[in-house]
């Protein structure tokens, strides 16, 4: 094989890899914040039924 | 980890000697042998699946002779896992089902003889299937499977199988959904015991060097020890009220 | 648990910095890998977020005995959070790895023992998931979800090794092993110190993300409990 010391153009796929890599992380802390959320809620609520009962 | 071993030789210590150990745990095994020679249920319906799974594979794989020379030892291997799971889910279940687990557990035995127990019927129950299926597989594609070395590493794959799945089938049975979690839970962990069976038995057959397969029978043994003292070592927690 | 503490504000404050440094020297300081191209800076995160799910890992499998010692519900709060957060980082490193490995290797999957490795991995955090998720009784699911823990991390080593003897198209960057290995790269200063901070980053990521996971389950468990309460 020749040594050929052209660098191929892999642009496309370096932009794919951290896509990914920011998508998901998003998502994941965006998932947090929103359980994190839900549960306060549904906490409020339970301590209020106590209280009544 | 004496810590994690406490609660076991406590109670080991409780109820007698080593002799108290042996008898606890032969007794475990000849229920479930006895139980299964009456009912025969268990092994009847491993039995018919390993037979399904091995004719599926022939329509499957066109088990023609160049092909079966190369994928043999991997077709055994997938019906014993499978015919395996069908096994192990089965026994534990009936176990909790008849309320027998509970039952043992309040016995005033070493729970560690009751895992060994429940692992060594477990594990005549796969050697009995392997040993129909192997004879099977002989004379329906006329060769011959016998050989020594196979015969080792079948009965080493399976200990540490029935191992591993013995306790994880008793965490199965206790969740909501265990019909569909013991495999869940049981091949990701198996799969060195699965690479290294297939890899062996295919070497043996093909009558590659022992020098060459010792790698492999080496990783089996050491999986085997490692888990069989594993579960020995956790039983106690899966089965705790 | 009630107001978020000071702190671990600032540790998020920290954690941003660093990790918008970590985005800064590899987008920009490090120089571009010549015989690959940019993909190749897909390396330094790809490394990082696996170790992160190493590192979760083994955090779960500590969390999980030190349950079975002291019986202490937090530890299993630790596990599960632990297990969560490298989830996700495993399917990334997962996922990079194999948009590196298109243009590299020319195709998106091998069965090299590290990649399979870590989709095995993957299966084992999916099955204790989904085993906790089968078991209502706090205790109990506890219990199986340390004991699996454990087991899963005790047979990763193995499994790594058995696929390892199978043969591997992986370059061992660190550590060199074998030269041959296609894709494989000597790293210049520069990028040392890229690789090496992000190793750092996501360290200081996984904790503080540790952290927040931990106060929700938490928060989950008070929820649960108060759940049984009022519907007995």
């Amino acid at each position: 094989m020749m040594l050929q010391q052209t660098t191929p153009d892999t642009f496309n796929y370096f932009v794919v890899g951290y896509t990914v890599f920011f998508l998901v992380m998003t998502v994941y802390l965006v998932s947090l914040v929103v359980r994190y959320r839900n549960l306060k809620k549904e906490l409020e609520l339970l301590e209020e039924l106590e209280n009544e009962g | 980890m004496n810590e994690l071993t406490s609660p076991t030789a406590e109670r080991a210590s409780a109820t007698g000697s080593a002799g108290a150990f042996w008898r606890a745990m032969w007794a475990v095994v000849w229920k479930d042998l006895s139980a299964e020679w009456r009912s025969r249920e268990l092994l009847t319906g491993m039995l018919v699946f390993a037979v399904l799974v091995i004719l599926i594979f022939n329509f499957a794989l066109e088990l023609d002779a160049k092909a079966r020379a190369s994928v043999t030892s991997g077709v055994l291997w997938v019906t014993f896992a499978f015919a395996g799971t069908l096994g192990l889910n089965r026994s534990m279940a009936s176990e909790k089902d008849r309320g027998c687990l509970d039952g043992l557990l309040l016995a005033p035995v070493d729970r560690s003889a009751i895992y060994f127990g429940k692992a060594i019927g477990n594990l005549i129950f796969m050697l009995v299937v392997e040993m129909v299926v192997l004879p099977l597989y002989s004379v329906l594609y006329n060769t011959n499977l016998f050989h020594p070395g196979l015969l080792l590493v079948v009965l080493m794959g399976s200990i540490g199988y029935v191992a591993v799945g013995t306790l994880l089938s008793t965490m199965a049975v206790q969740a909501r959904t265990r019909d569909i979690l013991l495999p869940i839970l049981l091949f990701p962990l198996v799969v060195p015991v699965m690479i290294a069976a297939v890899k062996a038995s295919g070497g043996f057959l093909q009558g590659v060097p022992w020098e060459e397969l010792k790698v492999w029978i080496n990783l089996l043994l050491v999986y085997d020890v490692i888990f069989v003292a594993i579960a020995f070592m956790f039983f106690d927690y899966v089965v705790e009220e | 648990m009630e107001t978020k503490p000071r702190w671990l504000t600032v540790l998020d404050v920290l954690t941003a910095i660093f990790f918008v440094v970590a985005v800064f020297l590899v987008f920009v300081f490090a120089p571009m890998e010549r015989t690959m191209g940019l993909v190749q800076k897909v390396f330094y995160f790809h490394v990082a977020t696996a170790w992160v799910g190493m590192l979760g890992f083994m955090v779960a499998a500590v969390a999980g005995i030190l349950y079975l010692i002291k019986g202490d519900r937090q530890y299993d709060t630790l596990g599960l959070a632990a297990v969560e957060i490298s989830l996700v980082f495993f399917f990334v490193a997962i996922i990079m790895g194999s948009v590196w490995a298109r243009p590299i290797w020319n195709t998106w999957w091998t069965w090299d023992p590290r990649l399979t490795t870590a989709t095995i991995v993957e299966l084992i955090y999916a099955a204790y998931i989904m085993l906790r998720q089968g078991i209502e009784d706090p205790d109990r699911r506890a219990r199986f979800g340390a004991v699996y823990a454990i087991l899963g991390f005790l047979s990763v080593p193995l499994t790594f090794i058995s696929i390892r003897l199978l043969r591997t198209i992986h370059p061992v960057v660190i550590g060199s092993g074998d030269p041959s290995a296609e894709g494989a790269f000597n790293m210049s200063p520069r990028m040392k110190v890229a690789f090496f901070y992000s190793l750092f980053t996501f360290s200081v990521v996984f904790v503080d993300l540790l952290l927040h996971r931990l106060r929700m389950g938490k928060l989950a468990a008070r929820v649960e409990e108060l759940r049984l309460k009022v519907s007995a």
